[in-house]
């Protein structure tokens, strides 16, 4: 196969959330899900092989994106990058996630791609699934015996799989409500702006006045999945943040992460950077608006 | 492999076709309906040679569309921007400002920039060239097609004239 010949499949369309999980409930591993196709399609004209896609093109309701100051955020299976970026809730309240939006891909890719298949990817260098992970999230999947809740905590187990059953559609996520004094932010390192991230960073921190008394931080491409920094989040909860400490912060980065070599940059480059990336990304979040 | 009905409206004119499920939406309009002024680039949605609008002016790659996802869609090509007889502006802001060397990029970058001034009718350049993201002109004259979408930002907002 090439970039210009697809590789043969039925395209299945699906009208309903039920008519798309009996689909997948009778095809499972021989089928694939489509929303934004923006991953899919170029996996089918190269090394995918698949008999069945499934098309969310014509199933209502999957396109909600809605905010409520209780329930959080809701985020539906088709919902786009670009529908991040156009939401005002999301810029006020999730700013790690509307940053990562805002310099996610190119326009055509964004107003194409949806966040859930971005989780769904289970890419280590995913930007939008960085912002999520840190700022915490629930994925709804539904099959034909129900509904299931995974923290996204625990979806991604290793480079492209997740804990998605087969015949279970991701319907939605769910983000919880922000807190007072819940700062967030995301930073990425490319060479130019539409290439992946070589290296991904997102905070979620929660602040009482200068006193950091939780904190969320996670890095991209430096693992086979998004990987939290438990001794940096350890650091971080219960300090008062000054530049010092944070000198601190990024010196003990390194010892956290286990990047590799490959086409975006070495291993090396990535461990010298990353610190400095992460002590970015933290005053980021504390000089609210102030992106990248 | 099935094959799907399709209606799409075109550059305002509706056209039933019957595609496979894996035709994309770039080869259906290129090869079944004729519409070559969308390329065929790199296939993989990173240069937006096969940039077209979506029911109004959104921007996607039509490489990486299926074509039998679109049933009911309204889909313009750059070969549908002028009117009349006349070439919209910023097709004339791209002539008028030499911002066409081998013209391959050309319809895509036309299109993205009709799409940015859609939602911001007065960008920066700073705004622009992030608008401009996805498609790639090899022969590399930015400037110039920067320079075009500031002329066409000014002359639809009547600047200078």
């Amino acid at each position: 196969m090439t970039s210009r010949v697809m590789r043969e499949f039925d395209l299945l369309l699906p009208e309903s959330v039920s008519e798309a999980i009996t689909l997948l409930a009778t095809h499972k591993d021989k089928a694939a899900v489509l929303a934004g196709g923006t991953d899919l399609l170029v996996a089918l004209k190269f090394d995918y092989d698949i008999d069945n896609v499934i098309s969310l093109a014509l199933v209502p309701g999957l396109n909600n994106l809605s905010f409520d100051t209780k329930l959080g955020l809701t985020i539906g299976a088709r919902v786009t990058i670009a529908d991040i970026l156009r939401s005002d809730d999301v810029k006020k309240h999730y700013p790690a996630l509307w940053q990562a939006a805002k310099v996610f891909a190119t326009p055509q890719l964004r107003n194409t791609a949806t966040v859930l298949g971005n989780i769904l990817r289970a890419s280590p260098a995913g930007d939008c699934s960085l912002a999520l992970y840190a700022l915490g999230g629930t994925l709804i999947l539904e099959n034909t015996s129900g509904r299931r809740e995974v923290n996204l905590d625990d979806f991604w187990l290793s480079y492209g799989v997740t804990a998605r059953k087969d015949d279970e559609l991701a319907v939605s996520l769910q983000v919880p409500a922000p807190s007072a004094g819940q700062k967030s932010a995301f930073r990425r390192m490319t060479r130019v702006t539409e290439d992946l991230s070589k290296l991904n960073a997102a905070v979620n921190l929660q602040m009482d006045g200068d006193k950091c008394t939780g904190a969320r931080v996670v890095m991209g491409c430096v693992g086979p999945t998004l990987v939290r920094l438990p001794k940096v989040e350890g650091l971080l909860t219960g300090a008062i943040i000054t530049p010092n400490f944070l000198e601190g912060i990024s010196n003990i980065v390194g010892s956290e992460i286990k990047p590799i070599d490959d086409i975006r940059s070495s291993a090396e480059y990535r461990l010298k950077v990353a610190g400095v990336l992460v002590k970015r990304v933290i005053k980021q979040a504390l000089n609210e608006g102030n992106d990248q | 492999m099935k094959k799907h009905t399709i209606t799409l409206t075109v550059n305002g004119e509706e056209r039933d076709l019957i595609v496979s499920s894996n035709r994309t939406l770039l080869d259906a309009l290129r090869d079944d309906l004729g519409f070559t002024d969308t390329k065929y680039g790199c296939g993989t949605g990173e240069c937006g040679a096969c940039t077209v609008l979506v029911d109004g002016t959104t921007s996607i790659n039509g490489c990486l569309t299926l074509a039998a996802t679109m049933d009911g869609k309204s889909i313009t090509t750059a070969a549908g921007l002028a009117r009349d007889g006349n070439l919209h502006p910023v097709q004339q802001a791209f002539i008028d400002n030499d911002a066409i060397q081998c013209g391959f990029c050309t319809p895509g970058m036309v299109l993205k920039a009709v799409s940015i001034l859609d939602e911001n009718p007065n960008p920066t350049e700073a705004e622009i060239r992030h608008g401009l993201e996805g498609s790639i002109c090899r022969c590399t004259g930015y400037t110039k097609i920067v320079e075009a979408v500031q002329d066409a930002s000014n002359r639809l907002s009547g600047v200078g004239e």
